[in-house]
């Protein structure tokens, strides 16, 4: 069965950069949102079990996404893909309860590289 | 200079700029948060296509009423080429010296040594950036003073720009818990913009 995957991005060209660089062996079924109360929406709909998460974004940011799926207990594996790339922000995202840090751009290489190390791939 | 074509820029293209200025800026932002040892704070690019006497609307994120000092700094590779200009609010070298632990007092010449040490970090880190994502190699020229403690109006007008439009990107950079704040702004020229939009046309491409 295709794997629900959510992207979230406010910038419509890193969404399709972050699609692209999807292993092409990977069954997938894409949902994108532009901000983090739309990301919300998609889980709770069950179409983001695996989620690539922006986290400087208008009307909610990444930082308040994570927060938000922690305290409800959303079912939501999050990676977070970041342009911004200081060791807080890793640090802060980490204790929120995001599996890996990606700095933009993203790869193919390494969106397989964490995919695999996380056994989702 | 062709001045009867009329440059512009579509939605997506606005947006592709805006993204990778995103990521060029946090490269930037990083070295800067390890250089100072401080958490910069992150702003959302503004990327505008405007008149060159437009400028001042750019940098909204200083105000009127503060002194501010500035230095620019010319840059070109595979035919496009534009200025990077960063200007601080007068009030963040205080913070600046004590972050980087300079001893002494702080005066002009002081103040002028932080500036460029700031200024060749993030205009180096963030046309890096944005040329690693457009396949281009940007080379720099010598940055040059553009005024210390004066108006912004002032700071502006001393520079003698040969085209008129031109493509700008603000990132307006805070330091968290401190009086830090500068405005980078990357202006390219009106020739560039061609050349600039064809690449991101490439990026866009499915």
């Amino acid at each position: 069965m295709a794997t629900p995957v959510l992207i979230c991005d406010d910038s419509s060209f890193a969404r399709k950069q972050m699609a692209r660089a999807l292993p092409k062996n990977w069954d997938v079924e894409i949902t994108f949102a532009c901000n983090g109360e739309e990301a919300i929406q998609v889980i709770k709909e069950g179409k983001g079990e695996v989620v690539f998460l922006d986290l400087t974004m208008p009307v909610m940011d990444g930082y308040e996404t994570l927060a938000y799926i922690k305290k409800n207990e959303l079912n939501a594996c999050v990676i977070v893909v970041s342009g911004d790339i200081q060791p807080e922000a890793r640090a802060e995202v980490t204790q929120l309860g995001a599996l890996e840090f990606i700095k933009k751009p993203i790869s193919t290489d390494k969106a397989a590289e964490v995919l695999t190390k996380f056994g989702i791939l | 200079m062709n001045q009867s074509v009329s440059v512009s820029i579509t939605e997506d293209q606005r947006d592709c700029y805006q993204e990778i200025s995103n990521v060029a800026m946090g490269q930037a932002a990083d070295l800067l948060a390890r250089l100072l040892g401080v958490k910069v704070i992150l702003p959302i690019p503004v990327v505008n296509l405007i008149e060159v006497n437009e400028l001042r609307m750019a940098l909204s994120g200083i105000e009127n009423s503060d002194t501010v000092s500035g230095v620019c700094q010319g840059f070109i590779g595979n035919a496009i080429s534009g200025e990077a200009l960063l200007i601080f609010n007068d009030t963040s070298f205080s913070d600046i010296s004590s972050l980087l632990q300079y001893k002494g007092v702080l005066d002009a010449a002081l103040e002028l040594e932080l500036l460029m040490d700031v200024a060749n970090i993030l205009i180096g880190a963030c046309l890096r950036g944005i040329g690693e994502q457009l396949d281009v190699n940007f080379s720099q020229g010598h940055p040059v003073v553009l005024g210390q403690h004066v108006n912004l109006n002032d700071l502006l007008k001393s520079d003698n720009y040969r085209w008129t439009k031109t493509l700008a990107i603000e990132i307006n950079y805070k330091i968290e818990g401190y009086d830090i704040n500068c405005d980078l702004l990357i202006l390219f020229t009106e020739d560039a913009i061609d050349v600039l939009n064809r690449k991101v046309d490439y990026l866009l491409e499915d």
